[in-house]
């Protein structure tokens, strides 16, 4: 990856992580999108899958540092999630939206089953209703407002020389 | 490296207490602390908003509530005045509300929600506080239709307060503003009534019994008739305030009600406003004197100057002085003859 390439990666990235923890909030929902997922396949998709789990695992820390959600429980999801992206990068930012919607939706829904079942081996809550109900309508809102932010941040993660 | 990662996010959730918590602590003040000052902005950003909404809500509900009070203070007030009206009474009288709002082409009538069952009777007379408000013109078991003053065959006899003077009072009748006014007709030309005076019923006819006030004298009327007066009156009840009123039954009518408002009219709304009247015609015939003065001593400045000009400004000052002496009135409608009291 090209330097260009990698410093809008970054704007990118930046961006997503910035809107986590800004317009999430403001939103208040309770099923909000998980825009520091987003941020993680934009990333994921561009880089090694090796990279792109320590990536997972930084931003994991990260999530869970600032969260309520117990320890480690995150970074452990998204290090599998980023990997699992990386090495499926041919298609993660395919042309086709409606591709990159699915893998958008699958990907946030892999999270929560991974971190669902990290936190429950942390002591963590019920699984069944938060597995079949609450993570599906979360990776759906996710997958939504990913295929807009992939639209409206098309121009810049076109790659330069394109 | 993905094997290292895995290994390190176990040891991250295999961490104990006493170590997690000062690692998660130091990254939140250090590298971490504009993440989540923005996360703690945002979070008061949407509280601040919520609260807004909130605090709007809570202000178009004061709103409104305070759009509210006057017409509820106001049904208060008719409603303290109908107990009172009710402890004078005693006796023989019905309660009733009017039920229905008076539409297009049903400007003179009202439907009550008492009927014969409760001892409503055809021209059974209906009263308020203020005074007469109309006489009922057919009765149902439940309930019962009434005419009121403002119908343009309604009359009353009446008579001014101190008995000097009677006359028959019906609507006016008049365009506009007049619509809503009375008239007392068939007042002797010798008998003047000045403006202020309290018109009361006379009892005359046993329709309506003796000393229900009626209005109150604004100004004569101009009228073709030679031989009699007629008055504009205020009514002593609007029309459009009617919202509850008193049918007296006949037993009642025959009693007499003329305590009643008598002994309340030292203290009621439309004593006051009698004497308002009457300090407001006090008032106009001092504008008038002042302009019969000003308009005296403009002729005679005109006639010093200008003698050939004498007779016209004379006139037009005596005209002047003749114009605010006399209130001016709409020409009546109904110039029938006023029925036999």
């Amino acid at each position: 990856m090209r330097l260009l390439d990698a410093l809008r990666t970054f704007v990118a990235f930046a961006v997503l992580v910035l809107l986590h923890y800004t317009l999430r909030p403001l939103l208040g929902w309770r099923l909000g999108p998980d825009f520091l997922l987003l941020a993680l396949l934009v990333v994921a998709a561009r880089v090694r899958p090796g990279a792109a789990a320590l990536i997972g695992l930084c931003v994991g820390l990260v999530s869970d540092s600032i969260g309520t959600d117990p320890f480690g429980a995150g970074a452990l999801a998204m290090t599998i999630v980023a990997f699992g992206a990386s090495w499926l990068q041919s298609i993660v930012f395919a042309e086709d939206m409606m591709v990159s919607a699915m893998v958008f939706f699958f990907g946030e829904w892999a999270f929560q089953v991974s971190f669902l079942f990290a936190a429950r081996g942390a002591g963590g809550g019920p699984l069944l209703v938060p597995l079949l109900v609450w993570s599906p309508v979360r990776a759906a809102v996710t997958a939504v407002f990913g295929v807009v932010t992939l639209m409206i941040l098309r121009p810049l993660l076109r790659p330069a020389d394109a | 490296m993905l094997a290292v990662s895995l290994g390190l996010a176990l040891a991250a959730m295999g961490l104990p207490d006493r170590l997690r918590d000062p690692i998660t602590d130091s990254l939140r003040r250090t590298i971490l602390a504009p993440l989540v000052t923005l996360q703690y902005d945002a979070e008061r950003t949407r509280h601040a908003w919520r609260e807004r909404e909130q605090r709007a809500l809570a202000v178009d509900s004061l709103a409104i509530r305070a759009l509210e009070l006057p017409a509820a203070q106001s049904e208060n007030a008719r409603l303290r005045r109908m107990l009172g009206l009710s402890d004078r009474l005693h006796w023989g009288f019905v309660p009733a509300e009017v039920l229905q709002g008076r539409g297009v082409g049903e400007d003179y009538s009202v439907t009550l929600s008492a009927g014969s069952a409760a001892g409503v009777r055809p021209f059974s007379p209906l009263v308020a506080p203020e005074g007469l408000v109309g006489l009922v013109k057919s009765v149902d078991p439940k309930t019962s239709t009434a005419v009121l003053w403002a119908h343009p065959d309604f009359r009353a006899s009446a008579m001014a307060a101190d008995g000097s003077v009677f006359g028959i009072v019906a609507a006016h009748g008049g365009a506009d503003a007049e619509h809503y006014l009375m008239e007392l007709r068939g007042v002797p030309m010798r008998s003047a009534i000045a403006p202020g005076t309290l018109i009361v019923t006379s009892g005359l006819g046993g329709a309506f019994p003796r000393g229900i006030p009626i209005g109150i004298v604004l100004s004569e009327v101009r009228t073709n008739e030679l031989w009699a007066r007629t008055y504009l009156l205020r009514p002593a009840v609007s029309p459009s305030d009617l919202t509850s009123v008193m049918v007296l039954l006949l037993d009642r009518t025959k009693a007499g009600v003329e305590p009643v408002w008598r002994g309340a009219r030292g203290d009621s709304t439309l004593a006051g406003e009698s004497s308002a009247a009457a300090t407001v015609a006090t008032a106009a015939a001092r504008a008038a004197a002042t302009v019969v003065a000003e308009s005296t001593a403009a002729a005679d400045s005109a006639r010093r100057r200008r003698r050939f000009r004498r007779d016209s400004i004379a006139a037009a000052a005596a005209l002047a002085a003749e114009s605010a002496a006399v209130r001016p009135a709409a020409p009546r409608r109904d110039s029938t003859p006023p029925a036999t009291p």
